[in-house]
């Protein structure tokens, strides 16, 4: 078994490895992510979001229904201990 | 003006799931009719989201209005709006049917029951209408959660179960997101349409290349494709019978339309199919997940975990239509999505139903049920007449094309297996049937027995839901020549 | 050769993360430790994701001068990509929640085999 999951890590890690050579440097300033769709966040969120910090506008405004998600989440987190743990207690008693 | 539907038919059962919890602390009773409410809200959604993409075609809604690469997109397309129809459907069905089953087996636990079985299905609905990649990935990981909690809950073995389940699902959906990142860090772009034009450009990428193997395995692991299905017998065997009536028909659909959407509409069919063969290998294995999950439920004694190794089975018979990577396998695939959500739906439920009353579920000890309980018996002879596949029953309309299919592509070992199946399944099942209907000899001889069998049918709530999940099985076998003809043949991608 | 390793460190660290990670997941016996796996295993991808948002000569992306100067021109190659930050602030929190679920389903374990070994949990379930 033991021999089984080495033997899966260390091919996961040549397909890594195989993948990361066509990969941009890091820090590459015209790396495909750092041009195609991020400079417009960048660019226009004074003008359409009013929010100086980036990272804050992207979040909140252009990609907010992924927070929406993350909130759900975590509710789903909450609410899914609470269900696992709760008979337990009442059994105990 | 854009239709609301598509975003709705997500938020509502979100919200009503948030509701549960106050209501359900005011009056424990609510909680069931508000999971009905959402839900046929819900469906009505959907079936409001279909009627629009057959009339008007594709949907494109922009959350927050913002355009497509910048925001989160939500796209519904003949695929899509099927695949929501039939997980809200069921989802609803089996809300109907959860009543009597919930109050006995989780007493306790109703209210935070309700609410997770909610979110759970709102999961579900999102990963089907979302256009973005990582949107899906959020959704995923609701579904997840929910799906881990609602396993852990069961019987004695399931909270070990639920933890595997739980490994599994991670490092399914941890390959995911680095799929997602790797293919992000290439084209700069997380919108599925987008990267549908980037891409082909990029197809010699080695990074595009550990993408999509990663997408494959990710999505393997949550279909529970063989040979990553480890985890999906003990998880359905010892969840609550409500919630592997729930997970087993729609987790491995939805993760079968997962994998159908990137394979050919986040990358094109030809990458898949020439550039590199991840079409005749996911062939194989779906042949060898079809005979070895038949194979393996001939070895079980437990009706239900019987039904689980049929699932693995089942799935199989997906990934071979997406496998052929032809028109007549596809349309057979995505048919067989319909018809597998129905015929698991039905079984489970009746193994919950037969649960429920006698508590017993090996096959062994279902001796006489076909006259305690005789229309659930017949519902399940049904249901079992369509996995084997006989007419008119939806199973044989679904293999008819699938066999069309490796006809088509000249695969002949394909057709084997398909017809070996059906083989081995005829077996499993009449062995069941053979338990349940067929009286032994000495006891039939004596006669004093069969005066103390009185018919215990199952509770209304349990066996309406059992009935329209029969009756689903025979009206898609009757009219699959329509559900073809008006939805899926839109559904399968258009260079096939 | 040497530039080649140099000037993609940053996903050979992630690599190395993640083969600790998964190895621990799926090689470990201690169900704990299991769920540390999946943790060095989300952390590694987290570094990954946002080893990629940086680029030579940015800053933070917080757009300097944004107040009381009028609107200027501003440059998107000045500012690191924001977009991997905002997705693994997500991630984060699915992490914490996958966490959170993990332990409360090893709770439920313990108080039925009052054992956290995987054999041994085997062991008595035969």
């Amino acid at each position: 078994m033991r021999v089984l999951a080495l033997l899966t890590v260390i091919l996961t890690g040549i397909l890594l490895f195989f993948g990361t050579q066509d990969m941009p440097n890091w820090a590459d300033p015209n790396s495909p992510a750092s041009i195609h769709v991020s400079p417009r966040y960048i660019e226009k969120t004074l003008e359409e979001t009013a929010t100086p910090n980036v990272v804050t506008s992207v979040l909140a405004d252009y990609r907010s229904y992924d927070t929406l998600g993350e909130t759900t989440v975590i509710f789903t987190a909450g609410v899914a201990c609470m269900l696992i743990l709760r008979i337990r207690r009442r059994r105990r008693e | 003006m854009t239709p609301q539907s598509p975003v709705l038919l997500v938020v509502i059962p979100l919200i009503f799931a948030f509701l549960t919890l106050p209501f359900g602390w005011w009056r424990k009773g609510l909680c069931y009719p508000i999971t009905l409410v959402a839900l046929s809200l819900s469906f009505l959604a959907s079936l409001h989201t279909l009627h629009t993409v057959i009339t008007t075609g594709t949907i494109h809604y922009w959350l927050g209005n913002w355009e497509p690469p910048w925001g989160i997109e939500y796209v519904v397309d003949h695929l899509n709006a099927f695949v929501l129809v039939i997980v809200s459907f069921v989802s609803l069905v089996v809300a109907i049917y959860s009543k009597r089953s919930v109050e006995q087996e989780l007493p306790e636990k109703i209210v935070f029951f309700y609410c997770v079985f909610l979110l759970q299905v709102a999961g579900l609905l999102g990963i089907v209408v979302t256009g973005d990649m990582f949107n899906l990935y959020v959704f995923l990981e609701i579904a997840s959660l929910a799906g881990y909690a609602l396993i852990a809950i069961g019987e004695d073995g399931a909270p070990f179960a639920s933890f595997n389940y739980l490994i599994f699902g991670t490092i399914g959906a941890c390959f995911y997101l680095l799929g997602v990142g790797y293919l992000y860090v290439s084209t700069g772009s997380l919108n599925m349409a987008d990267l549908f034009q980037i891409l082909p450009d990029l197809y010699q990428s080695k990074v595009v290349l550990v993408a999509f193997a990663f997408f494959m395995v990710g999505v393997g692991l949550k279909m529970a494709l063989f040979p990553l299905h480890v985890w999906l017998p003990d998880a359905y065997t010892y969840a609550p019978s409500t919630v592997s009536a729930l997970l087993a028909p729609l987790m491995t659909k939805v993760g079968a339309y997962v994998m159908i959407r990137i394979m050919f509409t986040v990358f094109k069919p030809q990458f898949c199919i020439e550039l590199i063969p991840v079409t005749t290998i996911l062939g194989w294995m779906a042949a060898g997940a079809i005979l070895f999950g038949a194979v393996m439920a001939l070895a079980q004694t437990d009706l239900k975990r019987m039904l689980a190794y049929i699932l693995v089975s089942e799935v199989g018979y997906i990934a071979l239509g997406v496998g052929l990577a032809n028109r007549a396998g596809l349309t057979g695939a995505i048919l067989h999505i319909l018809n597998d959500s129905f015929m698991m739906l039905a079984l489970f439920l009746v193994v919950g139903a037969i649960m429920y009353r006698s508590g017993k579920r090996e096959i062994s000890q279902l001796r006489y049920l076909h006259r305690r309980m005789p229309f659930t018996m017949a519902a399940f002879v049904i249901a079992a007449l369509s996995v084997i596949g006989i007419p008119p029953t939806c199973g044989f309309f679904s293999k008819w094309y699938l066999i069309l299919g490796a006809i088509d592509a000249s695969q002949w070992a394909f057709v084997a297996v398909l017809l070996v199946s059906s083989l081995l399944n005829v077996i499993l099942f009449f062995r069941v049937i053979e338990h349940a209907y067929l009286e032994p000899d000495e006891e039939h001889a004596g006669g004093g027995s069969e005066l103390a069998i009185t018919i215990e049918e199952a509770p209304l709530s349990m066996l309406v839901p059992i009935l329209i999940a029969t009756a689903g099985i025979m009206v898609f076998g009757v009219l699959s020549g329509k559900i073809i003809s008006t939805v899926i043949q839109f559904a399968v991608p258009k260079c096939f | 050769m040497f530039d080649f390793i140099l000037s993609k460190y940053n996903y050979w660290i992630y690599i190395i993360l993640m083969m600790i990670g998964f190895y621990a997941m799926i090689g470990k016996k201690n169900l704990v430790k299991k769920i540390i796996g999946i943790n060095i295993f989300q952390t590694a991808i987290i570094l990954f994701f946002v080893s990629t948002a940086a680029k030579r000569g940015g800053t933070l992306p917080i757009v300097e001068h944004a107040h009381g100067h009028g609107i200027h021109h501003i440059h998107a190659a000045s500012y690191v990509n924001p977009l991997p930050h905002v997705l693994m602030l997500t991630a984060i929190v699915v992490m914490v929640s996958t966490l959170g679920v993990a332990l409360a389903i090893v709770i439920a374990i313990y108080r039925r085999y009052n054992t956290l070994e995987e054999d041994e949990i085997l062991e008595q379930r035969k």
